[in-house]
């Protein structure tokens, strides 16, 4: 029972995080039609940001993370204005992006590395220790997080269904043309996606540092798998990228369980590989049409 | 140099090559005399020798930018797999020839092999799928090697130092010449080879199919290239190469490590493409000597140089998407007066194209 | 004169469709443009619209000019576009659809009213509120982009083939609609490809033959034109 109820929780833990930086990369892929390679970089300016208030200006934990989410969403909408809004109606859209937002991703990952130095930081959890059942360990770290994961996924989602301007971003991932056509302002709405989905970045930053460490390159590997979630789940489904997000995190955890941590990517590897020749488009993908 | 007609002459040249385009030999003789001799020359200087080991490193590492420009550049399949290929033909080889005694120069050859091996078998699930998906598959199969090679067992990883104490190549009756020399000479001989094979394929009717692929692949299929095909050949190519630079590579350094899949290695191959001249034939060469010689003159700056790489990246891509390049050789030829001569390499991506392609949103 | 059009012209990439067009609707009026497909009827309503920036000419919408400006803030002006093949948001359901219709700063606050009103109008619409966009027939797809251009403040209506891809009971009922409408005051400018339904409607009929009007006059006098009849209802 042990080792399935660890995987169990490990895998609601990191799926919760997974899930805040995967919405993010299937919002944008949606509406804009973006790959944004810089997320896993998003993720480091917005945990940085969250230390740098806390250690250096002293602020409580609960500013640290608005911080976290700000800042990362300002530096989105700086990837909006300097990368998405000259490209955008250019030829070559899919290569320059690609390419644009991996060098966004090395700048920024490097003046980390200059302003806060290689040495690993930690980011302390809003509510130390944990308790023990069944044998497994479930840090109060842990719960928060999960808890604010999952609040922060579902009031996405009712903003995405129920709200003006979530119907607009849903709108224009499905017929850019006809939301115009509505009044619509699209160039608007793509600032706000950046926005949105770097905030989301940032915030699974500072959420996923209080548990492991903070170092420059620390956004790296949330950002493949994220990548991967997003894919498996079919890219621009909200939904789809939800529940992928649980199922990738819970097979990543058992099989850290099991076989053990080094085996975590080649499974996950071979495992996208084999969804991707059954399903081309993912859990939920369609083929052609992108929904949200 | 004009004729009666009023055109000059290498126009007429350059308008009268089909597709198999013809290079032009009387520079390259020259070239070749001068880089046969240099390091004789070179060599006398303390200095020299420095100069000739960047040389080395230029020849090996342009020839997997060429590589990889073939697959990114020119044909838009977005693999991120390159240096993880370079570094299956240097394992391969040191494995080879440190534990089963292999000679190296018989090591040497099973390293294209290999890489060419893992780049069909990556290449096989992967390029059916679309473009994104490649992106995320292939930077995954990255992350997977260099875990292997920093955590994997004891053989591959070396404890973690990587693999010391490769063994070198033996020149036999050439060894009089300085291992620096010959090592020169090997790097040379596999660039002009690998330079000639992208050449011919740059200007074969495959060459533009290519092309075809990447500016609008809806097109392409239409006219009955057969994409999958394609693209796996060109998959398997550039691993040929990549693996062989990998494998030369690690027998003149002795040595191979995880440290060639960091980031930073990536970057700077990336950046020799992007910033060189993205899907040009020769802007992959001039980005490797850009870089290599922006990296040993800027060396004391080190992460600065990273964060300024990067935004040059980005810069490139977004206002100067076809790399330095093209436009110096533009302006080079306008120097020359030579109006509207024919490109004789393969076309850069258009930027003039309709609204109504598939190209991505639009801003309305 | 809710709409003026001096020069117009416009196309994809290298390619000119429209050259050069003139053209008027005023307060109320039913304009209807006829032409064979692919002479550019739907490009003239999306250069108006904004969707294809035309590459010349002016546009004066409401007395303000609106040469240039981008679509969503042509459509925040009044001017109301129903694409052809209904570009409906696929994924959404109907009544999002429709919701999305009166997205505008100043029909969002009216939207409940508006939605009644449709749905008092187009009944089918209201049976099938909750139902992906996806899942309608032809017929209630073409009435859901309808009713969705109603949800706006409109004071143009400008519906492209509005007959496409439908029976003919059906397109005769899209007509009523949309005549309807237009007896109720709005002006509404048409392009399709003949001339069947469109004697109620058009207060004035236009001719566009490879992107320019060749024909322009009153309804009554052109559609009793037997050989024009003959060469459009074919």
């Amino acid at each position: 029972m042990r080792p399935v109820l660890q995987a169990l929780w490990g895998g609601i833990l990191s799926g919760s995080v997974y899930g805040l930086m995967a919405i993010g990369l299937t919002l944008i892929w949606g509406t804009v039609r973006l790959l944004n390679l810089a997320h896993g970089a998003l993720y480091v300016v917005g945990a940085y940001a969250a230390w740098t208030v806390l250690e250096i200006l002293g602020l409580p934990l609960a500013a640290a993370i608005v911080a976290a989410v700000v800042v990362a969403a300002i530096f989105g909408y700086g990837i909006h204005l300097l990368v998405v809004r000259p490209l955008l109606g250019r030829a070559g859209w899919d290569s320059a992006s690609i390419i644009a937002t991996v060098g966004v991703a090395i700048a920024l990952t490097a003046a980390a590395l200059l302003i806060f130095g290689p040495r690993v930081k930690q980011i302390p959890p809003v509510v130390p220790g944990s308790v023990i059942f069944s044998g497994v360990r479930f840090s109060y770290q842990g719960m928060v997080i999960v808890a604010v994961a999952v609040v922060s996924l579902l009031s996405l989602f009712f903003y995405l269904a129920n709200s003006r301007q979530g119907m607009a971003i849903r709108a224009v991932s499905q017929d850019m043309d006809a939301s115009a056509l509505m009044g619509v302002p699209v160039e608007t709405t793509y600032a706000r996606v950046m926005m949105i989905s770097a905030g989301l970045a940032g915030l699974a930053g500072v959420l996923l540092s209080s548990l492991l460490f903070l170092s420059p390159n620390s956004g790296f590997a949330p950002m493949i798998i994220a990548l991967m979630v997003t894919i498996f789940g079919g890219l621009g489904s909200v939904k789809g990228t939800i529940v992928a997000a649980y199922l990738i995190g819970i097979l990543e955890s058992t099989v850290q369980v099991y076989l053990g941590g080094s085996w975590s990517l080649p499974v996950l590897f071979l495992f996208m590989i084999a969804v991707l020749i059954i399903r081309p488009n993912g859990l939920f993908g369609v083929t052609e049409a992108h929904r949200l | 140099m004009t004729d009666s007609a009023g055109r000059s002459v290498l126009d007429r040249l350059d308008s009268a090559a089909g597709p198999w385009r013809t290079p032009r030999w009387g520079t390259i003789a020259f070239l070749g005399v001068i880089a046969l001799v240099l390091p004789h020359l070179l060599l006398r200087f303390g200095a020299g020798t420095f100069i000739v080991h960047m040389l080395i490193l230029f020849f090996l590492w342009s020839v997997v930018a060429q590589s990889w420009n073939l697959v990114l550049g020119v044909s838009g399949i977005y693999s991120f797999a390159q240096i993880a290929f370079f570094a299956v033909g240097g394992w391969v080889t040191a494995l080879l020839s440190m534990n089963l005694g292999w000679n190296p120069w018989l090591s040497v050859l099973a390293a294209p092999l290999a890489a060419t091996l893992a780049a069909i078998l990556i290449g096989l699930p992967t390029l059916r799928l679309r473009g994104v998906y490649v992106v995320l598959l292939t930077l995954a199969f990255h992350e997977l090697l260099g875990n292997l090679a920093s955590t994997g067992p004891r053989e591959i990883t070396g404890g973690g130092y990587g693999l010391i104490g490769v063994p070198r190549f033996d020149f036999g009756p050439l060894s009089g010449l300085g291992h620096l020399a010959n090592s020169y000479y090997v790097a040379l001989i596999s660039f002009v080879v690998a330079t000639m094979a992208i050449w011919r394929l740059f200007h074969s009717p495959i060459g533009s199919a290519f092309s075809a692929l990447r500016d609008s692949e809806g097109y392409a299929v239409g006219r009955g290239i057969n994409q999958f095909r394609i693209k796996l050949f060109l998959f398997g190519f550039s691993a040929f190469f990549t693996g062989l630079a990998g494998g030369l590579m690690t027998h003149y350094l002795g040595s191979i490590s995880s440290s060639v899949f960091a980031f930073s290695v990536l970057i700077n191959v990336l950046a020799m493409i992007v910033i060189g001249g993205w899907g040009s034939f020769g802007g992959p060469i001039f980005g490797t000597a850009l870089l290599l010689g922006l990296q040993e003159g800027l060396r004391d700056l080190a992460d600065f140089r990273t964060l300024v790489l990067g935004l040059a990246l980005a810069a490139v891509a977004v206002l100067a998407p076809t790399g330095a390049w093209p436009k110096l050789r533009d302006g080079f030829r306008n120097f020359l007066d030579q109006p509207g001569s024919g490109d004789p390499d393969l076309e850069e991506p258009t930027e003039d194209r309709s609204a109504e392609t598939e190209e991505g949103p639009r801003l309305t | 004169m809710i709409l003026e059009v001096e020069g117009l012209r416009a196309g994809y990439g290298p390619a000119t469709v429209l050259h050069g067009v003139d053209l008027t609707v005023g307060e109320g009026e039913g304009v209807v443009v006829l032409g064979p497909n692919g002479h550019g009827k739907t490009t003239l309503l999306r250069a108006i619209s904004g969707i294809t920036p035309p590459t010349a000419g002016t546009l004066r919408f409401d007395g303000e000019d609106v040469t240039g400006w981008r679509p969503d803030l042509i459509a925040a002006a009044g001017m109301v576009h129903i694409p052809q093949g209904d570009a409906l948001f696929r994924e959404m359901k109907v009544e999002e659809n429709l919701l999305m219709g009166a997205y505008d700063k100043a029909a969002w606050p009216k939207r409940t009213e508006r939605l009644a009103r449709v749905y008092d109008l187009l009944p089918q619409l209201a049976a099938r509120r909750t139902q992906i966009a996806n899942s309608l027939s032809g017929g209630e797809r073409r009435m859901l982009a309808i009713g969705r251009g109603l949800m706006a403040e409109a004071k143009l209506l400008m519906i492209d083939e509005p007959s496409l891809g439908l029976a003919p009971l059906l397109i005769e009922q899209v007509y009523e609609q949309v005549t309807a409408i237009k007896k109720e005051g709005l002006a509404v400018l048409l392009a399709d490809e003949n001339a069947e339904h469109i004697s109620e409607l058009a207060d004035r009929v236009l001719l566009l033959e490879s992107g320019v009007f060749v024909r322009e006059g009153p309804a009554e006098t052109l559609l009793r034109d037997e050989s024009l009849l003959t060469a459009y209802l074919g």
